[in-house]
C-alpha cells in the first residue's frame, strides 16, 4: 500500500492540479518509446523536487569523511558513505525503489530486476541494489526509461503467477500486489497457460504454494545466511526453475517461520494461519515475548478475543527483524487447556468451580493453620516483575522469607548485578572475536542470541569454542571438552584455546544457566571468573562475561530478591503458592502440604494443587519484563482475558486482604511504586540498565568443582513452559523436527 | 392462552393506593397461573421449580414495594402485563428467562453479602471483574 500512496506523492509535482483526472497504474502512450519521448523534450525544465525525508528512517554513519560521496537522486544531491549500492542511496535520499529480491539483512541477488532505475550516460537501466553508486552519479528514478523497465518486469513476474490472490494468505500484504498495482501495467498480453510448480514439503510451520514463487531466493540465502541450515536451494533452469529441498526434507531450523516474513509474494505462508484471517482484520498489538529471556519484541495480532498470530517487530539491539519459531507459533496454547474459572479439590479428589470469593477464604484459612516458616511462594519462569513482587511482600507479611524463581536453582547468587546478566549486551556480541561457551546451548535457549553469534563468526570470522554435552551448532566450533575439568584446564591455561582467548582484543565468555541448577554453580562460577580474569575479559571498555537467562521472569526475580533454595524450602513446606511455576520439583513436598496454583494453565503443578486460582496469560495484561541483558520491557493486553481469570499481582493483593495482611498497592502504578524502592531499574522501560559492580568484589569461594559433565538445560525446544506444552503446533514440531 | 392474554386492555387509572394494590395482586394471581404454561412452553422443567418461579415473580413485585403513588404503581404494573405478555407468547427464548429469572438471581444474592462491608474497594471490584 506504501507504493500507492508514494506513487501519488510523486506524481503530484509532475501534474499539478488534475489529481483527480491523473492514472497513474496504465500504459501510457510515451512509455511505449521511451528512448523518443525522452529526446522529444529535452529543454522541459526539471520540476522542483523538495528534500525529502529518507525511507524508513534510514541514516548514514561517516566513519572516514573522505569516504563521503555525492550522488544525485532526481537532481536532488545526497551525500553517502564509498560503498554503498544505488537502492541505498536512494533510501537515503527519500526515494523508496520497488524491490523483490534486494533485503537489506541478506546478500545481494539481484535477480528479480524489479529496482531498475536509469542512470546518466548508462547506456541501460541499472538495477540499483546489485550496482555501487559511483561519485557524481545521476539517478533517476521516476523517469520513463525506469518506468518502463518496472512495467516490462511486472508483466513477465506475473506472466507466470497464478491469479488466486482471492485464497491467497499473503493477499493484502503481499509486495506483488502492492507493486503491481503501483507500477504494473494495466492489462497483460499473456495468452498460453500458466507454468505450475509441485508444492514442497517444509513441515508444520511453513507452507508452501511454489506455484506462487517469483524466485527472489530470499528464503535460500536467509536459509543459509542467517538461519545457518542448508535445506533450501535453487532447481532447475530457465522457466523450470523452482526453490526447494534437493531430496525430500523438512526445514529444521529454530528460525524457519522468518521466511514466511521475508517471501515477497504468498509462496511461503504460515501453515498454521492459513485461511484463518486475513491481515486487514487483525488488531495488532506491540508487546514482548515471554518464552525465553531475550525478549524479543512482537506484535500480536488478534481479532476479537483470539491471538490470530504473532509477528516480529524490528528491535535492533535485540532481536533485529526475526523471531524464533517458538515465539511466532506458539499462540495455538494460549487457547488450549486454559484455566478459567477458581477451583477447589474436593475429598474425592475432582475439581470443583467456586467463587472467587469462597476459593480466596479457603487459601486464607489454611495459611493462618501453618506455621510462617512453612509458608513457600515459588513464582514460575513466565511471572512480571509486578506479581513476583506482591508474592514477595504477601509470604514476607505472612511472616515467611522463602521466595523463589524457578529455574534459579539452590542459593542463586543476586547480590552482583553483573554475575546473571549478559553484560556485553545482545547487540554488543557482534564486536567480539573470540567466543567461549560454558554449558550453554544458545541454539535452543534463546535462538535469538545464537542468530547473532553465527552473525558474528561470518562477519568476523570470530573463533567459538564450546563446553557442554555434545549439540549442533550451526557455524564453525571447536568442542573443546564436556564438563568442567576443561575448564580448571582453561584456569590452569593448559588448554590450548587459552592462547586464542588470552590474544582475543575482544572475548566473549557466555554461561548457561543451566549451571544454576548445579550444586557446585559457585566453583564453576569461579573458575569462569579466573578464566575471564587472566583473559583480561572484563576492561573499563569492554564487558565480555555473561550469563545466558532461559527464562523471562529470572532476570527480574534476581533483582527483586527472590531468592531462597528449593532445596531447603520446599520439603519442609506445608503451604505452598504456586505463581505458575510448573517446572519445579515438587517430588519431595509433603504430602499433608497444601499447594495453591495459580496460573493460566492446566500443567504439570496443577496435578498436586488443592486449589486452583486462574490468572492470565502474557498476551492478555500488562506486565514488566527484564530479559537477559538486562533490559525492561512492557508487555501490552491484546485479547480479554479467558472466563473468570484475574491478573496475577490482582489474586495476590486480594487473597493479602482476605487473609488480613492487606498489601498498600491497587493500582499498576501503585505496585510499580514499590517496586521502584526495591530494583528501580524494573522502571527503566526499553533501556538498559548496565550493571555497575564488577565480579571482583565476590568473596573467595571455597567449592570443589565436581567432575560431572554439563547437561543440556532444555530438552525440547519447543516446549518449555505451560503455554508450549499445551500447543499443538509445538508438539507437532516436536514430533516431525526433533527426529533424531 | 396468548389470545386471552392479548385481550387484556390497560385499565383506567387507579383511583386510590388500595386500588392499585388490588390490581397489583391480580396481576400476581395471574402470572402464577400462567407459570406452568411458560415452564411448558420454554422446556424449564429442568432448571427450575414452579414455586421458584413464583417467588422470583414476588421478589419483583416486592423489590418496589416502597411505592406509595399509584401512577407509579400503574405504570409498573403495565410494564409487568407487558413482560408476561410477551413471555406468555413466546416472544422471548429460553436464554431470557432462564437469564433473567433463573441464574444470576443468587449472583445477585451473593453480591450483597454481610461480609463485603469491610472489603476494601479494590477487593469488591476484584470480585467483579478483572477490568477496573
Amino acid at each position: 500500500m506504501g507504493f500507492v500512496l508514494r506513487a501519488l506523492q510523486r506524481a503530484r509535482p509532475a501534474i499539478g492540479g488534475r489529481v483527480s483526472t491523473f492514472r497513474w497504474i496504465t500504459s501510457t502512450p510515451d512509455l511505449h518509446k521511451p528512448e523518443g519521448a525522452a529526446a522529444a523534450e529535452p529543454a522541459a525544465p526539471e520540476p522542483e523536487i523538495p528534500p525529502r525525508t529518507p525511507v524508513g528512517g534510514a541514516r548514514v554513519q561517516f566513519s572516514n569523511p573522505d569516504d563521503a560521496i555525492e550522488v544525485f537522486v532526481d537532481g536532488y544531491p545526497v551525500k553517502i558513505p564509498k560503498g554503498m549500492t544505488v537502492l541505498q542511496a536512494c533510501e537515503v535520499a527519500g526515494v523508496d525503489i520497488p524491490r523483490f529480491c534486494y533485503h537489506s539483512r541478506l546478500s545481494i541477488a539481484g535477480n528479480c530486476r524489479m529496482c531498475l532505475v536509469e542512470v546518466e550516460k548508462s547506456p541501460k537501466p541499472v538495477a540499483s541494489c546489485a550496482m555501487p553508486a559511483l561519485p557524481g552519479m545521476k539517478i533517476k528514478t521516476n523517469t520513463p526509461v525506469a518506468k518502463k523497465a518496472r512495467e516490462g518486469v511486472m508483466e513477465f513476474l506475473l506472466m507466470n503467477h497464478p491469479l488466486d490472490c482471492p485464497i491467497c494468505d499473503q493477499g493484502g500484504e503481499c509486495d506483488l500486489q502492492d507493486q503491481s498495482m503501483a507500477f504494473g501495467s494495466d492489462r497483460g498480453r499473456f495468452t498460453e497457460m500458466k507454468r505450475s510448480v509441485v508444492d514442497k514439503n517444509l513441515g508444520p510451520l511453513v507452507k508452501t504454494v511454489m506455484t506462487r514463487c517469483i524466485q527472489c531466493t530470499r528464503c535460500v540465502r536467509f536459509a543459509s545466511e542467517i538461519a545457518g541450515v542448508q535445506d533450501l536451494g535453487m532447481l532447475g533452469r530457465g522457466s523450470g526453475e523452482e526453490i526447494g529441498t534437493y531430496v525430500e526434507k523438512l526445514m529444521t531450523s529454530e528460525l524457519s517461520g522468518n521466511v514466511i516474513d521475508i517471501c515477497p509474494v504468498g509462496a511461503l505462508t504460515s501453515k498454521p494461519f492459513a485461511f484463518k484471517a486475513r491481515n486487514w482484520e487483525l488488531k495488532g498489538t506491540e508487546s514482548i515475548d515471554v518464552t525465553d529471556a531475550v525478549g524479543s519484541n512482537i506484535r500480536i495480532d488478534s481479532r476479537g478475543p483470539e491471538v490470530m498470530r504473532i509477528l516480529p517487530r524490528l528491535n535492533e539491539d535485540i532481536n533485529e527483524e526475526w523471531i524464533s519459531d517458538k515465539t511466532r507459533f506458539c499462540y495455538d496454547g494460549l487457547k488450549r487447556q486454559r484455566l478459567n474459572d477458581p477451583m477447589i479439590r474436593g475429598p474425592d479428589g475432582r475439581f470443583k468451580s467456586v467463587s472467587w470469593r469462597d476459593a480466596l477464604a479457603v487459601v486464607a484459612e489454611v495459611i493462618h493453620q501453618v506455621k510462617p516458616d512453612e509458608i513457600v511462594g515459588v513464582a514460575g519462569k513466565l511471572s512480571d516483575a509486578e506479581s513476583m513482587m506482591a508474592l514477595k511482600d504477601f509470604v514476607n507479611r505472612m511472616g515467611s522469607n522463602s521466595v523463589l524463581c524457578e529455574g534459579n536453582g539452590p542459593n542463586p547468587q543476586a547480590d552482583l548485578r553483573s554475575s546473571y546478566l549478559m553484560n556485553t549486551s545482545i547487540a554488543g556480541l557482534e564486536k567480539a572475536d573470540v567466543f567461549l561457551l560454558v554449558g550453554t546451548q544458545p541454539r535452543v535457549e534463546a535462538p535469538m542470541v545464537n542468530a547473532r553469534i553465527r552473525k558474528t563468526v561470518k562477519a568476523n570470522q570470530a573463533k567459538v569454542a564450546y563446553i557442554g554435552p555434545p549439540t549442533d551448532i550451526n557455524y564453525d566450533h571447536q568442542h573443546i571438552g564436556t564438563g568442567a575439568e576443561t575448564l580448571v584446564e582453561l584456569v590452569e591455561g593448559r588448554h590450548p584455546f587459552s592462547s586464542t582467548l588470552h590474544s582475543a582484543k575482544n572475548p566473549v565468555i557466555i554461561v548457561g544457566a543451566g549451571i544454576f541448577e548445579r550444586d557446585d554453580k559457585d566453583a564453576v562460577f569461579s573458575a569462569v571468573e579466573t578464566i575471564a580474569k587472566n583473559a583480561k575479559v572484563v576492561r573499563p571498555d569492554w564487558n565480555g562475561l555473561n550469563v545466558l537467562l532461559l527464562n523471562a521472569a529470572q532476570a527480574a526475580a534476581l533483582d527483586l530478591g527472590l531468592v531462597s533454595s528449593p532445596n531447603d524450602t520446599i520439603p519442609s513446606a506445608k503451604f505452598l503458592y504456586l505463581m505458575g511455576a510448573d517446572d519445579i520439583s515438587l517430588e519431595k513436598l509433603p504430602d499433608d502440604a497444601f499447594v495453591v496454583y495459580q496460573g493460566h494453565h492446566g500443567d504439570k503443578s496443577v496435578y498436586r494443587a488443592n486449589v486452583i486460582l486462574p490468572a492470565s496469560a502474557f498476551s492478555e495484561k500488562e506486565g514488566t519484563y527484564e530479559n537477559t541483558e538486562g533490559c525492561t520491557q512492557w508487555t501490552v493486553p491484546a485479547v480479554p482475558t479467558v472466563g473468570d481469570a484475574r491478573d496475577d499481582w490482582k489474586i495476590v493483593r486480594a487473597l493479602s486482604e482476605v487473609a488480613g495482611v492487606r498489601l498498600p498497592y491497587d493500582s499498576l502504578t501503585a505496585i510499580r511504586a514499590r517496586i521502584k524502592t526495591v530494583a528501580p531499574n524494573l522502571l527503566q522501560v526499553d533501556e538498559r540498565e548496565l550493571a555497575t559492580m564488577s565480579f571482583e568484589l565476590k568473596p573467595p569461594v571455597s567449592q570443589k568443582i565436581s567432575s560431572d559433565p554439563f547437561k543440556p538445560a532444555i530438552e525440547n525446544f519447543y516446549m518449555t513452559d505451560s503455554i508450549t506444552r499445551a500447543s499443538k503446533i509445538m508438539a507437532q514440531c516436536s514430533a516431525s523436527l526433533l527426529k533424531k | 392462552m396468548a389470545f386471552t392474554m392479548r385481550s387484556v386492555k390497560v385499565p383506567p387509572n387507579s383511583a386510590s393506593l388500595a386500588e392499585a394494590r388490588s390490581r397489583v395482586i391480580d396481576f400476581f394471581k395471574k402470572s402464577c397461573r400462567s407459570i406452568p404454561a411458560i415452564m411448558e412452553i420454554y422446556n424449564l422443567h429442568d432448571v427450575v421449580t414452579v414455586s421458584q418461579l413464583r417467588s422470583t415473580i414476588s421478589s419483583e413485585i416486592r423489590k418496589n414495594a416502597h411505592l406509595s403513588n399509584p401512577k407509579v404503581i400503574d405504570m409498573l404494573l403495565f410494564k409487568g402485563m407487558e413482560e408476561l405478555g410477551n413471555i406468555v407468547e413466546h416472544a422471548k427464548q429460553r436464554h431470557h428467562i432462564i437469564g433473567q429469572y433463573v441464574v444470576g438471581r443468587e449472583g445477585l444474592m451473593q453480591d450483597a453479602s454481610p461480609k463485603d462491608q469491610e472489603a476494601s474497594e479494590f477487593l469488591k471490584q476484584f470480585y467483579t471483574s478483572n477490568y477496573f
